[in-house]
């Protein structure tokens, strides 16, 4: 009896608390509690070096490729560093992007331009502005903070194309007002935080693309990764297609391997 | 030249040295041919010159890299002009040995150095000369010797430069366009204080700072900008170059603010000579904006507002064409598959001495070939200045360049 009320009724108390609590928990609680676990099974990666090959699909199935390379590397206080390089087409081979994502406030964007051995501030805003030319925008591919939505939680379905899992859907409103969209509308499974797809919702909250990731791999037994974006353009009907076809974790990258002397390195 | 390539070579001894293992981590062999007509609308005013040139220029550029922390980059430049002997020439863009480590870099050899903001030009880039007789739009320049240092800091990029020898701008010949009359004599360049062989120093700070990215520079050696020096040899008039030492110091400032990014660049220099021939002290700045809508063209253009002002305070005795100017200009980057990008430019010289409009667009053809037209109008310069010597000499390029 003594036990009973030692431990029995503070686990029973405990656990009401906690039922109440998560009865008490709003949608919009919930969305932001599922970011932030979301958000911590991808800490610790430390570092990721990927090559990508990119297919932009017009209206009329013409295609283009481009290829392009990326580091990143992961800050303990403050957003990811990354710089991007492109190798195909020719004529922009060797350009590069450096960024600097920043959890509060503006990232900091140089685009470095090899003809002319020129760093180039880019202003920030420009994240909503296509990427080279593809249906994704720079807001797509940027580091994603959690300090830069509001989330709401719906509802949990199956997942789209993967009817065993379930997903949890959830809208994400952007806080910065130079944001191409109005809200991200996501499925994400519930059993590893893999997003499976995304709506994302223009400025007059009209249906503007849809982002499909498959082919996701696991990486040092922790870290999954997509291997395969399927972008849709709704208005144009035009896609892009990225193709992963290379990652390697933690290569040892560090700061010093992200600053504007850097960048005029990157091949 | 042979000096260049001297010092060139020394800087494929260089790796020799240092590696024990010859043969690079990383190889990369590239080229671009570019076939280009130069067309001028308006009939030659000047006696000797041209009215079109059509030309071919080959740049191959051979990259090596050591895992241990070093590259070698070489990139030769060959242009052959139907109609300007000058304009056909052979220049090293780079050639250059670089090592590094994690907060340091050192090079040597034959390198290119960008260290401006602003659009309309730049101001602080001392280091390079321009090769004025390749691209009139003076963005072309000429591969520079140099030994170089950069320490990097938390209080930001220390930069040491030693550069050994002194480039001349490259100029018009008698065949070529936009020149003054008679063109610049041959082999009587003058060096004021020195020889080609002075050296010259340069020091520059710059940092970031939040959304600001701020430098400072300091520069001893010869002015970029020849003086003109006015001979009567055999009851002949000749125009001969000269180049005096300068001292300089100068910066730039950059705030990036929303879609907006706020410009400026400023330097003061003493030891130049004036239009009047006279040597004085004098201050230079261009400031300026760019202000950009994103996504407001068609599915995915980018429309950008460019407004700067050119200040230069010698006025009408500058050298420089923009020395009280606004120049006002519109990029259109469409972001399309094929990456269209165009930029219409005025430039309006307060003080009544003409305008300028200029004209640059880009786009790929296919993956390995693009397509370029660039040109200048130049109207109603006032009698004696630069703008009116070039009255007749509006342009229009056409270019196709292959990439291997």
């Amino acid at each position: 009896m003594k036990i009973f009320m030692k431990f029995i009724v503070p686990v029973i108390i405990l656990s009401i608390c906690n039922i109440s609590m998560a009865i008490a928990e709003t949608p919009e609680e919930k969305g932001l509690r599922l970011a932030i676990e979301g958000d911590l099974t991808g800490q610790g990666f430390k570092d990721i070096l990927s090559k990508s090959e990119m297919t932009l699909r017009n209206a009329q199935g013409e295609e283009s490729i481009r290829t392009f390379s990326s580091k990143t590397l992961e800050m303990e206080n403050d957003g990811d560093k990354s710089i991007f390089i492109f190798h195909h087409p020719k004529d922009v081979a060797g350009t590069a992007i450096l960024t600097f994502t920043h959890k509060s406030g503006p990232d900091d964007q140089w685009l470095y331009l090899p003809a002319l051995k020129r760093v180039k501030r880019i202003s920030s805003d420009n994240k909503s502005g296509a990427f080279v030319g593809s249906e994704f925008a720079y807001e797509d591919l940027s580091s994603q903070e959690v300090e830069k939505y509001t989330y709401k939680w719906i509802e949990d379905v199956p997942c789209p194309g993967d009817e065993q899992e379930m997903c949890y859907v959830s809208e994400s409103y952007p806080e910065d007002k130079s944001s191409g969209y109005t809200k991200r509308v996501s499925w994400v499974d519930i059993n590893e935080h893999r997003a499976r797809k995304i709506d994302y919702y223009d400025r007059k909250d009209k249906l503007l693309k849809t982002l499909i990731l498959s082919d996701y791999k696991q990486y040092l037994g922790k870290f999954w990764n997509a291997h395969s974006l399927k972008m849709v353009n709704h208005n144009t009907n035009k896609e892009t297609d990225i193709v992963i076809s290379e990652t390697v974790y933690q290569t040892g990258l560090k700061d010093s391997d992200f600053n504007r002397q850097t960048l005029k390195r990157a091949r | 030249m042979h000096l260049i390539v001297l010092s060139f070579l020394l800087t494929l001894i260089l790796p020799l040295l240092s590696h024990a293992d010859l043969d690079p981590d990383f190889m990369e062999y590239k080229a671009e041919i570019t076939l280009e007509a130069w067309l001028f609308p308006e009939s030659p005013l000047y006696n000797g010159q041209e009215h079109n040139n059509y030309s071919i220029a080959i740049e191959p550029e051979i990259y090596s890299e050591w895992a241990e922390g070093s590259n070698l980059v070489f990139r030769p430049f060959i242009r052959l002009d139907s109609e300007d002997s000058n304009r056909s020439h052979i220049d090293i863009r780079e050639g250059i040995y670089s090592w590094y480590g994690e907060d340091w870099e050192s090079s040597i050899g034959i390198g290119q150095v960008f260290w401006g903001v602003t659009e309309s030009r730049n101001l602080v880039d001392v280091i390079n000369q321009f090769d004025a007789v390749d691209d009139p739009t003076f963005r072309t320049k000429l591969g520079q010797p140099l030994i170089n240092a950069t320490l990097i800091r938390d209080t930001g990029y220390y930069e040491f430069f030693i550069l050994p020898y002194f480039r001349e701008r490259t100029s018009p010949g008698r065949k070529g366009r936009l020149r003054q009359d008679p063109e610049f004599s041959k082999g009587t360049t003058k060096f004021e204080g020195g020889s080609q062989w002075t050296p010259e120093l340069a020091l520059r700070w710059s940092n970031s700072i939040g959304n600001y990215d701020v430098s400072a520079h300091s520069f001893l050696g010869y002015a970029r900008a020849p003086s003109i020096d006015v001979q009567i040899v055999g009851g002949q008039l000749k125009y001969e170059p000269n180049y005096q030492r300068v001292r300089q110091i100068g910066g730039t400032l950059q705030k990036a603010s929303g879609a907006t990014i706020y410009k400026l660049e400023w330097l003061a220099k003493d030891g130049q000579k004036d239009i009047n021939f006279r040597r004085g002290g004098y201050f230079a700045t261009v400031l300026g904006f760019e202000h950009t809508l994103y996504s407001s063209i068609g599915d995915n253009g980018d429309l950008g507002f460019l407004m700067e002002y050119n200040f230069d305070s010698r006025h009408a005795r500058s050298t420089d064409t923009m020395q009280d100017d606004i120049f006002v200009a519109a990029r259109l980057t469409l972001n399309d598959s094929k990456n269209t990008e165009m930029l219409f430019a005025s430039i309006l010289d307060l003080d009544g001495d003409g305008q300028i409009y200029q004209l640059d667009f880009g786009r790929r053809i296919n993956d390995s070939l693009t397509f370029g037209v660039q040109g200048a109008i130049y109207q109603n310069g006032r009698l004696g200045s630069n703008l009116y010597i070039l009255r007749q000499d509006s342009w229009l390029e056409i270019n196709f360049k292959q990439y291997f």
